[in-house]
């Protein structure tokens, strides 16, 4: 008789906690769904026009300031960075200006031939290969077309 | 992992204190009726949750509430099933506060010794109508915009402190930015203590005297709480997040368009549980509106507050306590019919996908080469269908009328501009944009559309968009045909001597006068 009451507590603790669990687990799930989600989101990337084809002086890098229409949360922001274009031929690279050392913001030094970072003395050469200085890996480069006499860059 | 639970329990005592929630006494043959509390407990559980996670995106600013609500229904992962099962969850708990309420009146559980229990129970059930209250402004549409200005105004009426009440509630002398903050203040800091601190005392007392249990005692040992009547409570609390969730998932919950504090065509209407309150004021206009207002209220929460001491003795019979049966089933009865007259002539929320011809002219206009040299992708503005438009309309139609004009009025729109009317017709488009509505699939009767955009719209409204200083249009076919429309808009004054309209015949084409007739006759 004990046995039949103990097994009879041990299915409805079962029922109770399993049923709890699918009530818990949607709700987690949902919550936390919604906290973590965003982190997660990637960017959407759209061609901006950058610089007509003619501005650009051959194996100089050019600066042009992108503006990027970013989503920030509910509100919309405009960001303007900074993009050297290297014209080499036919083919046009666009190197990012932030030293991937701590992100400050190279400039190119026309006397010298070289980007250089203000803040520790990273040097890259122009096609932002490391030459000096502590950036452990070149500039980032983004993805260009040259479409007719326009430059376009994917941001 | 037994080891540290021992340790854990030797330090905390918490064995004992899970043995004495899980295993609480109940009396024999407490039944299903009983229930009705742990599912209150959990409903204010999800809403305390999903709130917390609404919390991450809103912002509480007359400036970006709106928006953000809009960010939480369209962007964040499983916010648009997060919001409406905190909106749905507001009605969940009303009715369930109510059923709770219902069940101890018609057992006489408030009777003696647990007075103090019940009447923590009316102040609970006043926090959660204040919960309701102050959450309804937060979304900042036009909904929520009228309905807490007529809740203000309510208070306003109140005799002697009225006006000094009223601006505690606006926290200013408008309703504004910090009417908004300091409602939201109340539904996120001072209401939800208030909830903790009322449940815990509620709890507490519960615990203290044990549950009422079934009417006519069972003969039998006590049960304990956990686990069989911890399964009925699971059960009808996974029925009811199942059905809450069923309801968050289908149904959107709403989010009318933007608060415009300038709309005089706006109907407001409060949620369905003040809708009761609201109907009641009907009845006592004028002088008397304080009787509904504050007179009747007031009796009802002090009858429900006093009860144990009106129906005092240890009867507990329902058919043997006929007054007190009478009186909530009369006032039940009472507040059921005054809703349901209430619901009766409440309006539908407007669908910003439903277009009017007025923010169709305005999609049609807004889709011009003028507009779209600087409103491009990569641009020097945001392309139109992205732009959320957040300056006044006046400010727009100036804007639409002469783009490089940043202050409006300083001098004259250059030839060529967009016509008053489209520029009205734009802005239009525009409010639809901010509500969230898609691009329409095509628009009907294009011709007649920009010609109604242009011409008809700085006088004439249609489905609700347009000026109204002359007739509605909306209808217009029921009680003109073509033939007579034709004769009116080329020259007014030939029909009728004294007409204010002027004539339109010499400034549209043929093709422009027989696309706006055929589609004004059409519309009946």
């Amino acid at each position: 008789m004990i046995r039949k009451v103990t097994e009879r507590r041990r299915f409805l603790a079962a029922a109770v906690n399993s049923i709890q669990g699918v009530v818990g687990g949607t709700l987690a799930v949902l919550l936390g769904g919604a906290v973590v989600g965003p982190s997660f989101l990637r960017r959407r990337e759209t061609w901006l026009k950058a610089a007509p084809l003619d501005a650009l002086t051959e194996d100089e890098p050019t600066p042009v300031t992108l503006r990027v229409r970013r989503q920030d949360g509910f509100t919309q922001t405009v960001e303007r960075y900074v993009v050297f274009l290297v014209k080499s031929g036919e083919r046009v690279t666009a190197l990012s200006s932030t030293c991937t050392h701590l992100g400050c913001r190279v400039s190119w030094d026309s006397e010298a031939k070289q980007l250089k970072c203000p803040c520790h003395g990273g040097v890259y050469d122009r096609t932002g290969a490391v030459i000096a200085g502590p950036p452990p890996s070149p500039l980032a480069t983004m993805t260009t077309r040259v479409d007719g006499d326009q430059v376009f860059i994917q941001a | 992992m037994e080891p540290f639970f021992d340790w854990l329990d030797d330090r905390t005592n918490f064995r004992a204190a899970r043995r004495h929630l899980l295993e609480e006494p109940l009396p024999p043959g407490t039944g299903w009726w009983f229930v009705t509390g742990s599912l209150l407990l959990f409903l204010l559980g999800v809403q305390l949750l999903t709130g917390i996670v609404l919390s991450m995106y809103y912002v509480p600013s007359s400036e970006s509430a709106y928006d953000s609500v809009r960010f939480i229904m369209t962007q964040v992962t499983f916010g648009r099933i997060l919001r409406g099962l905190h909106f749905f969850g507001a009605s969940f708990i009303v009715v369930a506060a109510v059923v709770h309420m219902l069940r101890v009146v018609a057992f006489a559980s408030y009777k003696k010794p647990r007075e103090v229990t019940w009447m923590t129970g009316v102040l609970l059930l006043l926090i959660i109508l204040g919960f309701a209250l102050s959450g309804y402004l937060l979304p900042w549409d036009q909904r929520a915009y009228w309905a807490t200005t007529v809740t203000i105004n309510i208070a306003r009426s109140m005799p002697i402190f009225g006006e000094q009440m009223a601006g505690v509630l606006r926290g200013g002398d408008t309703l504004g930015a910090l009417t908004l903050l300091r409602w939201y203040s109340a539904h996120v800091f001072l209401l939800p203590a208030a909830l903790i601190v009322f449940t815990v005392a509620h709890l507490y007392l519960m615990r203290r005297h044990g549950i009422s249990g079934p009417i006519t005692p069972v003969e039998g040992a006590s049960q304990p709480f956990y686990p069989a009547h911890a399964l009925k409570d699971t059960i009808v609390i996974a029925f009811m997040f199942a059905a809450l969730l069923t309801l968050a998932i289908t149904v959107r919950a709403p989010l009318d368009a933007i608060a415009d504090p300038s709309d005089a065509t706006y109907v407001p209407r409060p949620e369905w549980y003040f809708l009761s309150l609201f109907q009641l004021l009907k009845y006592f206009p004028g002088r008397l509106e304080p009787i509904a207002t504050m007179v009747i209220p007031g009796l009802v929460v002090g009858l429900l507050f006093l009860l144990p001491f009106f129906d005092r003795g240890t009867e507990r019979r329902p058919s043997r306590r006929r007054a007190v049966m009478t009186v909530s089933c009369g006032g039940l009865l009472v507040l059921a019919v005054l809703t349901s007259l209430g619901l009766r002539d409440t309006p539908r929320t407007a669908d910003a996908n439903q277009w009017a011809p007025l923010s169709l002219a305005g999609y049609e206009f807004a889709h011009d080469v003028r507009c779209e040299t600087c409103h491009q992708v990569g641009g020097v503005a945001n392309p139109i269908a992205e732009t959320i438009a957040r300056r006044d309309p006046e400010w727009l139609v100036a804007h639409v009328r002469d783009p490089q004009m940043i202050a409006p009025d300083l001098r004259p729109v250059p030839s060529g501009a967009m016509t008053e009317g489209q520029g009205r017709a734009v802005v239009a488009y525009m409010r639809r944009v901010r509500a969230g509505a898609s691009a329409p699939a095509h628009t009907p009767n294009q011709p007649a559309i920009t010609v109604y955009g242009r011409y008809c719209s700085t006088c004439h409204a249609i489905d609700g968009e347009g000026a109204t200083v002359a007739p509605d249009l909306s209808h217009v076919g029921a009680k003109h045909d073509a033939m007579w429309l034709r004769e009116w808009i080329t020259d007014p004054a030939s029909v009728q001597f004294d007409a204010t309209m002027p004539p339109f015949g010499e400034r549209l084409n043929e093709g422009q006068m027989t696309a706006i007739v055929n589609y004004l006759a059409a519309r009946k």
